[in-house]
């Protein structure tokens, strides 16, 4: 049945099709049209430029900056929310995910309903979650890691579940043959493939609530975001600057060491 | 004991990989499956244990049937059934270890297993069964970072930690280079013989067959057309079963003798 040899020879350079073209106009018409529908116009970095406001940046008063109540204590608290919410919505997100892939769920009613719970809950905007449980259990940083648990899980889903899904299925058809019931089967067979990157994305996920809870803190959910609301409401532009500094050093700070234990992860 | 009885399988796009399939195969046989690649092979080792369902018919394995059988009993009829796979199926990113204790799934609870804190007897079986290939020294090591040759022998020594009274291989050394295969083959030999373990194998070498085989089974296009003794065989039998003419990539080496090679030969 094999083929015989000879008949080799170079095929034509197919020619680019004219869909690339009509796709490619098609989005640029989209673009300009928005553009215009938004009143996108290029004066707008002038007049913010021009605002007075910049004035009130300036000098940073550091001694009240590095007065430990004012910044570092609520940085603090910003951290232990995004440890807090990271461990939560990482550590519901590791069931759901092996729930939600065809791979490794148990039957089709699970995979249908955790598709749908998961598509429901993000569906719903994080900042909307804050708003919602800081209604329902009152401000501060309990309301905020609540919320940003629900935001972790959300994502960490969204990720991990792919990872899940590219799976290496030989593993499991291995383990499945050896007798075992399913969760010792995805344990065993799935899971040690996937962890690197599961811790790989928890750590991402953590990089992204310590920013996310800024935000939140400023809908009233604990945190450093709380205290940039209320210096903002006094109009001190000179203290938030030097917290943003602060903000930005400690982000950074976290994010290189984030990095560089993810790359050597996977 | 098995028995295949009137087995069809039929995949759900239509193919029918397996038709009116009967079989018999004594408790301790060595038995050798050909055929040419989509002849079958891999589903009659599937439907043993149930990763693949009949479509119809009645195999019974050790006095279970298995066809149509509730989950539970399948898991007890895998349980008694070790596997080996053609691309050895190991969880790379783990220990050595923990792949063979995948053979020990059926026989420790679920919690224990989940969480990875398998009993002192499970390790000390997976030990046994990784002593028995000749791996044992790897037992800590990455299955990544082990040699083709070396994966299926933890797959081997997975398979044996089930304790199993059956052995179904899939092509178990397709993927390996012919020094590494007889090692492999030989290692499934000595196995049948020293534990008495029924064992399936499934090759798509002529020689390897010969060789090793003791009971030569043929598919083709989902049919046995051939069943008897490996001694009976010539090359018209091999000739009817492939449909065509025998040529050197039907064989693992041509006009070479067999080599019997001493114990593995890594570092």
């Amino acid at each position: 049945m094999s083929s015989s040899e000879g008949n080799s020879a170079r095929p034509t350079r197919p020619r680019i099709r004219p869909r690339a073209f009509v796709i490619g106009g098609v989005l640029a018409a989209f673009t300009v049209g928005a553009a215009i529908e938004v009143n996108f116009d290029l004066s707008f970095f002038w007049e913010v430029w021009s605002n007075p406001l910049w004035d009130m940046f300036w000098p940073v008063p550091w001694d009240w900056v590095f007065d430990g109540d004012n910044v570092i204590r609520p940085l603090i608290e910003t951290f232990q929310i995004a440890i807090v919410s990271t461990v939560i919505g990482c550590g519901l997100a590791l069931p759901i995910s092996f729930a939600m892939s065809s791979l490794t769920t148990p039957n089709r009613a699970t995979y249908l309903v955790s598709r749908a719970v998961m598509n429901l809950v993000r569906a719903v905007p994080d900042l909307f979650w804050a708003k919602l449980l800081i209604t329902a259990i009152g401000i501060g940083a309990m309301a905020g890691s609540w919320a940003l648990s629900v935001f972790s899980l959300a994502i960490m889903v969204k990720l991990f579940s792919e990872t899940v899904d590219n799976a290496d299925p030989r593993p499991l058809e291995a383990a499945r043959a050896a007798g075992g019931r399913h969760a010792p089967i995805v344990r065993t067979g799935v899971l040690p493939s996937v962890f690197p990157e599961y811790v790989a994305y928890s750590l991402y996920v953590f990089e992204l609530n310590i920013r996310a809870s800024l935000v939140l803190g400023l809908v009233g959910a604990g945190g450093i975001g709380r205290v940039i609301e209320s210096q903002r409401k006094f109009l001190r532009f000179d203290r938030i600057l030097g917290m943003l500094i602060i903000i930005f050093v400690v982000v950074w700070i976290i994010e290189r060491i984030s990095v560089s234990l993810r790359k050597r992860l996977v | 004991m098995i028995q295949f009885e009137n087995v069809s399988v039929t995949y759900p796009g239509g193919v029918e990989a397996l038709r009116g399939v009967d079989l018999k195969v004594d408790a301790g046989e060595f038995l050798v499956i050909v055929g040419l690649s989509g002849a079958g092979k891999s589903t009659l080792l599937r439907v043993l244990n149930g990763l693949v369902p009949a479509t119809s018919g009645s195999i019974i394995v050790d006095g279970t049937e298995v066809v149509g059988a509730p989950a539970a009993t399948l898991r007890h009829v895998r349980s008694r059934t070790g596997m080996i796979f053609q691309t050895f199926n190991l969880v790379h990113r783990t220990t050595v270890l923990n792949n063979v204790l995948m053979g020990r799934l059926s026989e420790t609870p679920a919690w224990r297993s989940t969480l990875g804190l398998w009993p002192a007897a499970d390790r000390e079986m997976a030990m046994q069964a990784l002593e028995r290939v000749g791996i044992v020294e790897k037992a800590y090591v990455r299955a990544s970072d082990l040699s083709g040759g070396q994966q299926q022998r933890v797959g081997i020594a997975r398979a044996l930690a089930q304790e199993p009274s059956l052995m179904l291989a899939d092509e178990p050394v397709a993927a390996l280079d012919p020094v590494t295969s007889r090692q492999v083959m030989g290692d499934l030999q000595r196995i049948n013989r020293d534990l008495g373990i029924t064992t399936l194998v499934n090759l798509h070498f002529l020689d390897l067959a010969r060789e090793y085989g003791k009971r030569l089974v043929g598919l083709r296009d989902g049919v046995v057309v051939f069943d008897g003794d490996i001694a009976d065989v010539d090359d018209a039998t091999f000739q009817e079963i492939y449909g065509r003419a025998i040529t050197a990539d039907d064989l693992l080496a041509i006009g070479e003798e067999p080599v019997s090679q001493p114990e593995s030969t890594n570092t």
